[in-house]
Protein backbone atom coordinates (compact mmCIF):
# COMPACT_ATOMS: atom_id res chain seq x y z
CA UNK A 1 0.00 0.00 0.00
CA UNK A 2 1.40 3.74 -0.93
CA UNK A 3 2.13 5.58 1.90
CA UNK A 4 0.59 9.23 1.74
CA UNK A 5 3.25 11.76 2.52
CA UNK A 6 3.86 15.44 2.42
CA UNK A 7 7.10 16.42 1.20
CA UNK A 8 8.90 20.29 2.28
CA UNK A 9 11.47 18.87 -0.61
CA UNK A 10 11.84 21.57 -2.96
CA UNK A 11 12.07 20.26 -6.50
CA UNK A 12 12.03 22.57 -9.76
CA UNK A 13 9.77 21.72 -12.81
CA UNK A 14 10.83 22.45 -16.27
CA UNK A 15 9.43 26.03 -17.63
CA UNK A 16 5.52 25.16 -17.70
CA UNK A 17 2.65 27.15 -18.80
CA UNK A 18 -0.40 27.69 -17.05
CA UNK A 19 -2.18 24.69 -18.53
CA UNK A 20 0.24 22.16 -18.31
CA UNK A 21 0.39 23.39 -14.22
CA UNK A 22 -2.60 23.26 -13.90
CA UNK A 23 -3.39 19.95 -15.67
CA UNK A 24 -0.57 18.42 -13.86
CA UNK A 25 -1.44 19.48 -10.08
CA UNK A 26 -4.99 19.86 -10.27
CA UNK A 27 -7.27 21.20 -7.79
CA UNK A 28 -3.60 22.62 -5.77
CA UNK A 29 -1.82 24.96 -3.99
CA UNK A 30 1.70 25.65 -6.05
CA UNK A 31 4.44 27.70 -5.97
CA UNK A 32 6.16 29.50 -9.09
CA UNK A 33 9.60 30.70 -9.37
CA UNK A 34 11.36 32.03 -12.65
CA UNK A 35 7.89 33.52 -14.05
CA UNK A 36 7.91 35.08 -17.70
CA UNK A 37 5.12 37.46 -16.58
CA UNK A 38 2.86 39.08 -20.23
CA UNK A 39 2.16 41.80 -18.37
CA UNK A 40 3.99 42.54 -14.76
CA UNK A 41 0.54 44.13 -13.27
CA UNK A 42 -1.90 41.01 -14.53
CA UNK A 43 -2.27 37.37 -13.81
CA UNK A 44 -1.04 36.24 -17.04
CA UNK A 45 2.38 34.90 -17.67
CA UNK A 46 3.81 32.95 -20.47
CA UNK A 47 5.75 30.00 -18.33
CA UNK A 48 7.05 29.36 -14.89
CA UNK A 49 8.78 26.81 -13.30
CA UNK A 50 6.92 25.01 -10.50
CA UNK A 51 9.45 24.89 -6.87
CA UNK A 52 5.98 23.56 -4.51
CA UNK A 53 3.15 22.40 -4.38
CA UNK A 54 0.30 20.78 -2.01
CA UNK A 55 -3.28 20.68 -0.77
CA UNK A 56 -2.79 23.23 1.70
CA UNK A 57 -1.92 27.12 1.04
CA UNK A 58 0.96 26.45 3.31
CA UNK A 59 2.91 23.01 1.45
CA UNK A 60 4.14 24.47 -1.44
CA UNK A 61 5.41 27.83 0.82
CA UNK A 62 7.49 25.23 2.68
CA UNK A 63 8.97 23.20 -0.10
CA UNK A 64 10.05 26.53 -2.27
CA UNK A 65 11.52 28.10 1.00
CA UNK A 66 14.43 26.83 0.51
CA UNK A 67 14.92 29.13 -2.89
CA UNK A 68 14.21 31.90 -1.00
CA UNK A 69 17.80 33.13 -0.90
CA UNK A 70 17.76 32.79 -4.83
CA UNK A 71 14.79 34.03 -6.21
CA UNK A 72 13.38 37.81 -5.12
CA UNK A 73 10.14 36.80 -6.45
CA UNK A 74 8.35 33.28 -5.53
CA UNK A 75 4.70 33.29 -6.67
CA UNK A 76 1.51 31.90 -4.89
CA UNK A 77 -1.48 30.21 -7.05
CA UNK A 78 -3.95 27.74 -6.87
CA UNK A 79 -5.14 26.02 -10.02
CA UNK A 80 -8.46 24.95 -9.46
CA UNK A 81 -11.79 26.68 -9.37
CA UNK A 82 -11.94 30.03 -7.26
CA UNK A 83 -15.07 29.65 -4.84
CA UNK A 84 -17.11 32.60 -3.00
CA UNK A 85 -16.08 32.74 0.74
CA UNK A 86 -19.06 33.01 3.01
CA UNK A 87 -18.18 35.53 5.84
CA UNK A 88 -18.71 38.87 7.20
CA UNK A 89 -16.42 40.99 9.30
CA UNK A 90 -16.09 42.33 12.57
CA UNK A 91 -13.97 45.78 12.94
CA UNK A 92 -11.29 45.00 15.64
CA UNK B 1 -4.82 52.90 -15.52
CA UNK B 2 -7.11 49.84 -16.81
CA UNK B 3 -6.49 45.96 -15.63
CA UNK B 4 -8.50 43.00 -17.15
CA UNK B 5 -10.01 40.19 -15.02
CA UNK B 6 -11.99 37.26 -15.79
CA UNK B 7 -15.47 37.98 -16.40
CA UNK B 8 -16.89 34.53 -15.83
CA UNK B 9 -15.42 33.93 -12.65
CA UNK B 10 -17.65 34.00 -9.49
CA UNK B 11 -14.93 36.91 -8.38
CA UNK B 12 -13.37 39.89 -9.29
CA UNK B 13 -9.37 38.40 -9.13
CA UNK B 14 -6.78 40.29 -9.73
CA UNK B 15 -2.77 40.30 -8.86
CA UNK B 16 -1.17 41.97 -6.15
CA UNK B 17 2.40 41.81 -5.63
CA UNK B 18 3.20 41.63 -1.21
CA UNK B 19 6.77 42.94 -0.10
CA UNK B 20 8.49 41.65 3.30
CA UNK B 21 12.03 41.71 4.76
CA UNK B 22 12.27 37.62 3.16
CA UNK B 23 11.52 38.93 -1.04
CA UNK B 24 8.20 39.45 -2.67
CA UNK B 25 4.70 37.23 -3.16
CA UNK B 26 2.77 37.66 -6.23
CA UNK B 27 -0.66 36.59 -5.44
CA UNK B 28 -4.49 36.21 -6.38
CA UNK B 29 -6.78 38.17 -4.88
CA UNK B 30 -10.57 39.09 -4.78
CA UNK B 31 -11.48 42.43 -5.24
CA UNK B 32 -14.47 43.17 -2.42
CA UNK B 33 -16.22 46.52 -2.37
CA UNK B 34 -17.94 44.88 0.45
CA UNK B 35 -14.65 45.03 3.00
CA UNK B 36 -13.74 47.86 4.68
CA UNK B 37 -10.16 45.99 5.02
CA UNK B 38 -7.78 44.26 2.76
CA UNK B 39 -7.09 40.84 4.14
CA UNK B 40 -4.10 38.57 3.19
CA UNK B 41 -3.88 34.74 4.23
CA UNK B 42 -1.44 34.15 6.99
CA UNK B 43 0.89 31.64 5.35
CA UNK B 44 1.91 34.49 2.50
CA UNK B 45 2.46 37.25 5.38
CA UNK B 46 4.42 34.41 7.24
CA UNK B 47 6.60 33.18 4.50
CA UNK B 48 7.76 37.04 3.80
CA UNK B 49 9.49 36.96 6.88
CA UNK B 50 6.81 38.85 9.05
CA UNK B 51 5.37 37.79 12.02
CA UNK B 52 2.52 38.17 14.41
CA UNK B 53 5.53 40.23 16.01
CA UNK B 54 5.05 42.84 13.90
CA UNK B 55 1.69 43.33 14.56
CA UNK B 56 -0.44 46.11 15.63
CA UNK B 57 -3.55 44.98 17.03
CA UNK B 58 -5.23 42.40 17.57
CA UNK B 59 -8.36 41.68 15.09
CA UNK B 60 -11.40 39.39 14.81
CA UNK B 61 -13.34 37.83 11.69
CA UNK B 62 -16.82 35.77 11.76
CA UNK B 63 -17.13 32.75 9.32
CA UNK B 64 -19.54 30.85 9.02
CA UNK B 65 -17.96 28.35 10.95
CA UNK B 66 -17.57 30.26 13.99
CA UNK B 67 -14.77 32.91 14.86
CA UNK B 68 -11.27 33.34 14.04
CA UNK B 69 -8.41 35.90 15.49
CA UNK B 70 -5.88 37.54 13.12
CA UNK B 71 -4.06 40.69 13.41
CA UNK B 72 -3.15 43.87 11.35
CA UNK B 73 0.03 44.62 9.91
CA UNK B 74 2.03 46.92 8.08
CA UNK B 75 3.39 45.51 5.25
CA UNK B 76 6.63 47.34 3.25
CA UNK B 77 5.50 47.45 0.00
CA UNK B 78 2.42 46.81 -2.05
CA UNK B 79 1.14 46.54 -5.56
CA UNK B 80 -2.04 45.95 -7.12
CA UNK B 81 -4.21 47.09 -9.88
CA UNK B 82 -0.95 48.87 -11.64
CA UNK B 83 -0.65 51.54 -8.08
CA UNK B 84 2.27 50.77 -5.48
CA UNK B 85 1.70 52.14 -2.21
CA UNK B 86 4.08 51.73 0.88
CA UNK B 87 3.74 51.00 4.49
CA UNK B 88 0.32 49.73 3.81
CA UNK B 89 -1.88 47.97 6.97
CA UNK B 90 -3.64 44.95 6.26
CA UNK B 91 -5.62 42.19 8.39
CA UNK B 92 -3.43 39.17 8.78
CA UNK B 93 -5.98 35.64 8.93
CA UNK B 94 -5.85 32.20 8.09
CA UNK B 95 -7.91 32.15 5.40
CA UNK B 96 -9.28 28.30 4.34
CA UNK B 97 -7.41 26.51 1.70
CA UNK B 98 -10.44 25.39 -0.50
CA UNK B 99 -11.34 29.23 -2.10
CA UNK B 100 -8.15 29.68 -3.87
CA UNK B 101 -7.39 32.92 -3.62
CA UNK B 102 -4.90 34.69 -0.85
CA UNK B 103 -7.13 37.26 0.74
CA UNK B 104 -9.00 40.43 -0.13
CA UNK B 105 -8.52 43.97 -1.62
CA UNK B 106 -10.95 45.76 0.26
CA UNK B 107 -11.69 49.62 0.76
CA UNK B 108 -8.33 50.87 2.82
CA UNK B 109 -6.81 50.15 -0.82
CA UNK B 110 -9.08 51.34 -3.36
CA UNK B 111 -10.79 54.68 -1.46
CA UNK B 112 -7.15 56.01 -2.73
CA UNK B 113 -8.95 55.83 -6.32
CA UNK B 114 -11.62 56.48 -8.44
CA UNK B 115 -12.39 53.17 -9.89
CA UNK B 116 -14.50 52.31 -12.27
CA UNK B 117 -15.66 48.42 -13.01
CA UNK B 118 -17.02 47.51 -15.99
CA UNK B 119 -17.89 44.05 -15.44
CA UNK B 120 -19.38 42.80 -19.02
CA UNK B 121 -16.33 44.11 -20.78
CA UNK B 122 -13.73 42.74 -17.88
CA UNK B 123 -12.34 45.99 -17.04
CA UNK B 124 -11.41 47.71 -14.24
CA UNK B 125 -10.25 51.51 -14.47
CA UNK B 126 -8.20 52.75 -11.73
CA UNK B 127 -7.17 56.94 -11.20
CA UNK B 128 -5.29 57.95 -8.45
CA UNK B 129 -7.63 60.83 -6.68
CA UNK B 130 -5.95 64.32 -7.08
CA UNK B 131 -4.23 65.38 -3.63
Amino acid sequence: MAEEHTTTESVLSEPLTWQEICARYPDEWVALVEIDWVDEDDLDFRSARVAGHGKTRREPLDQARPLREHYDEIGHFFTGPIRVPLRTYMMP
Amino acid sequence: MVTRFDRESDLIIIKASIWGPGGMTPASLALDTGSAHTVIAASIIDDLGYSPRHGEAITTVRTAVGKEQGYVLRISRFRTLRFTVSDFPVHVFDLPDGFGIDGLVGLSFLRQFNVELRLAEGRLLVDRIAA
